[in-house]
């Protein structure tokens, strides 16, 4: 058996497990990042000085932020208070939804690099070529169009683009793993740093906007935006945008189960060689599920910059990588995709409202993406939880993660030690 | 005891020899690799010696230079020092990805205990530590919890690049930590004045500590029962398990090993420029996953590990010197050719030979 192989077969375990049971670890998984998220904002607020007013006392000890209060914010606020009356979709929820909306995308392109076996950790490369693509060739078709006539013909174009780039730069790595048996790991992280150098070469050279200080394209105009249905108070969040991620996953979920294509694709990840056995193209398969994985990465980026910037601008949040948790976090299964982005939607626009109302840094959600991925690797911990076995398993955790930043004047091991056994 | 582990790593000779073509295919592949670049290292150091004012001039010149030697030495320290760890790691049968987040943690690790001791090796004592922690948590998520290595991994990278920027922020106020004070270079007295090899010795203590580290690696590879037990881990787990040695205290070893080294990699990466910085991919920019094809590239080799390191490193040396010269080729353009020269790598050395049961869990029999 081979490294890929095996690599497959660790997917199957993901995947294997009963719906019911993966929904409870994915929950628990959730619910266990955020209140190890608790104990980190309660060791960060130990860490950091504020007056005596400002802090907060649990059992008598003083902590500079509060985590009912983060957490309340997180939850709560991202959805706009809808608790205190005068709810009004243009407020917060409105930025949960784009997050939602880019997450959604980006979530179904991991989604179906996963279901092939293929772990593509370039979603966020490719999302970033997807949206400079979208950028550059939107700017050009708004000069022959305007007005509605130009919003019905640059939107889907704007789309296409995106995954038609996203898609090329998927396909690279695709042909890598197939052709020269490249770890795509690998490949695909290298793609990402690859993407940024060249993204930036390009904005602050030939296709910089001569008007602005920053790397960025010329902005679109208004035409070639989303236009934003309901949510008027609001440029950068459009339902149209979202209606579109919510008939990708319906599109993603038709396709996986019932087409010819989808169940190469399925097989391909839960048993290769039988599916090989059973005339399954393995390379064109390889090559074909990267390309439409980046073309949704690819999608992303078209939204990103057609919704929310109206720009190509260096820099692009990091929305590729938390593709990977909203995909493992769903299973790798479409339909939990749209749930997972939501709860992750929430997860990242209420950091922004937590660093409004406390100090907490934004970087918060960064650490809870890391953690879901954990918690949810390792279902086999939450069966030992179930089974009653071990408590102090989690005990653990909670001082090694804490462990990894605040760290002691410790004597390190020296490995000359090691290597005395 | 260590007879029958042994006999268990001929097992597993045996089972591989099946794949034997495979194996001398890609040996070629990576002499020839390896004779196409010093060929063409040779030839441009010709062309540079005859046209000194050409392209292939300025080139020779930056190759030639021992600040370039210098510098190859400096930037090979963090992923030579990851790459060995990865070694022992997939050894042993735990293949951690997550390489990157052990450099990450501790160079802030290191920053930040250096900051508030005020003392540098207090500080690369600290980055160690913390780096170790990590990796312990993640030995107990895939020895213990059976997790998958490859997500694991992520997530160990990804806790990372969430956590050290999170914790710059709480105690500075920036994802960039301030300052500190940072350990002169160490010289060895007349050797230092050979030319072009006098970088060698001439350089900060964690380039010394890097070569004791390759060397004691290799050491422990080849030479001792530890070593054939991490071997046996990996390539026949059975065996070992039957020779009575426990596989999972083995590859908890190796694991912690593993953080150990990178862990002396991050801090001294963050120490000899005395800063961390938390923005975008951090300071660490990659150095682990490039580490991983170091020492795929090394054939799980320490000495070939550090070799191709010092191939990378040498790499970002020169094009670093060359983004200051201007050949005129941009410089955003420049800084990306150790990526792509990674990928390219990758592609020729293609499928590596993992240990027999790398990325598996193993249950004992009992």
């Amino acid at each position: 058996m081979s490294a890929a192989d095996r690599l497959r077969d660790a997917l199957d375990r993901l995947v294997e497990a009963s719906a019911t049971e993966r929904i409870l670890i994915s929950t628990a998984a959730l619910v266990l990042s955020v209140l190890l998220g608790a104990v980190l904002v309660l060791v960060a607020g130990r860490m950091t000085t504020c007056t005596a007013g400002e802090a907060v006392y649990y059992l008598g000890v003083g902590f500079c932020y509060d985590p009912v209060v983060v957490f309340d914010r997180l939850f709560l606020g991202a959805l706009g208070d809808p608790l205190s009356g005068g709810w009004s979709p243009d407020g917060q929820f409105s930025v949960t939804l784009r997050e939602t909306t880019l997450l959604l995308f980006t979530g179904l392109s991991v989604a179906l690099a996963f279901r092939a076996g293929i772990f593509n950790i370039g979603t966020q490369g490719q999302m970033v070529v997807g949206a400079l693509a979208t950028a550059i060739g939107v700017l050009w078709a708004s000069s022959f169009v305007s007005g509605t006539v130009g919003t019905v013909v640059l939107i889907p174009f704007g789309v296409l683009v995106g995954a038609t780039f996203g898609g090329l730069y998927g396909a690279v790595p695709g042909m890598l793993k197939a052709y020269a048996d490249a770890n795509e790991v690998i490949t695909t992280i290298m793609l990402n740093f690859i993407a940024t150098g060249v993204a930036l070469y390009l904005v602050s050279g030939v296709f910089k906007d001569p008007n602005s200080a920053a790397n960025q394209t010329v902005p679109l105009p208004e035409f070639a935006r989303f236009p934003a249905v309901l949510f008027g108070g609001r440029q950068d969040f459009s339902l149209v945008a979202l209606a579109f991620g919510l008939l990708a996953i319906g599109a993603l979920y038709y396709v996986l189960e019932h087409t010819a294509f989808g169940y190469d694709v399925r097989t391909s990840g839960v048993q290769p060689e039988a599916a090989e056995y059973g005339g399954v193209d393995a390379e064109r398969t390889v090559v074909a599920s990267l390309a439409l994985s980046g073309a949704l990465g690819g999608v992303a980026g078209a939204m990103y910059v057609m919704m929310v910037l109206g720009t190509f601008q260096t820099g692009i949040p990091s929305y590729g990588f938390d593709g990977i948790t909203v995909s493992i976090l769903a299973g790798n299964n479409p339909l939990g995709v749209g749930v997972a982005a939501l709860l992750f939607g929430v997860l990242k626009s209420g950091t922004t409202v937590v660093q409004f109302a406390t100090d907490v840094p934004p970087q918060l959600v960064g650490v809870l993406r890391g953690l879901v991925i954990l918690f949810v690797a390792m279902p086999e911990f939450f069966r030992m939880l179930a089974k009653g076995l071990p408590g102090r398993g989690s005990r653990r955790e909670a001082v090694a993660t804490d462990g990894g930043a605040v760290t002691g004047g410790g004597v390190a091991d020296d490995e000359g030690g090691e290597a005395d056994e | 005891m260590s007879d029958a582990s042994a006999d268990g790593v001929g097992d597993a000779d045996g089972a591989t020899a099946a794949e034997g073509r495979g194996f001398f295919e890609r040996h070629t592949t990576r002499a020839v690799f390896a004779a196409v670049t010093v060929a063409s290292v040779a030839a441009l150091l010709v062309a540079g010696f005859l046209f000194p004012d050409s392209l292939a001039g300025t080139l020779a010149a930056v190759l030639t230079s021992e600040n370039t030697l210098a510098a190859a030495l400096r930037l090979s320290v963090p992923i030579a020092f990851a790459a060995l760890g990865g070694i022992f790691a997939e050894k042993s049968g735990v293949i951690n990805i997550g390489l990157e987040g052990l450099l990450i943690v501790s160079a802030f690790g290191a920053i930040y205990v250096a900051d508030v001791t005020g003392g540098v090796w207090i500080g690369f004592a600290g980055g160690v530590l913390a780096s170790t922690l990590l990796a312990a948590l993640f030995a107990v998520v895939t020895i213990q919890f059976r997790a998958d290595q490859i997500i694991a991994g992520l997530a160990v990278w990804l806790i990372a690049l969430g956590l050290a920027p999170f914790a710059s922020q709480v105690i500075y106020g920036s994802p960039n930590t301030p300052t500190v004070a940072t350990s002169p270079s160490v010289s060895v007295p007349v050797l230092e004045e050979i030319p072009f090899f006098g970088a060698l010795f001439s350089a900060s203590p964690s380039v010394y500590l890097l070569f004791a580290a390759v060397a004691l690696s290799w050491y422990v590879f080849e030479r001792t029962a530890f070593g054939r037990w991490i071997r046996a881990s990996g390539e026949n787990p059975e065996a070992l398990d039957t020779a009575g040695v426990s596989v999972a205290r083995v590859r908890y070893a190796a694991v912690i090993i593993s953080g150990v080294l990178a862990g002396m990699g991050g801090a001294a990466l963050s120490l000899d420029l005395g800063q961390f910085t938390g923005n975008g991919p951090t300071m660490v920019n990659g150095k682990g996953f490039i580490a991983i094809v170091a020492y795929l590239f090394g054939n799980y080799n320490p000495i070939g590990a550090f070799l191709s390191t010092l191939l990378f490193a040498g790499l970002d040396a020169v094009q670093t010197v060359l983004q200051l010269q201007g050949i005129g080729v941009p410089r955003q353009l420049i800084r990306i050719t150790p990526f792509v020269v990674v990928i390219v790598v990758l592609a020729l050395v293609g499928r590596t030979r993992l240990p027999e049961a790398a990325g598996e869990h193993y249950d004992t029999e009992e």
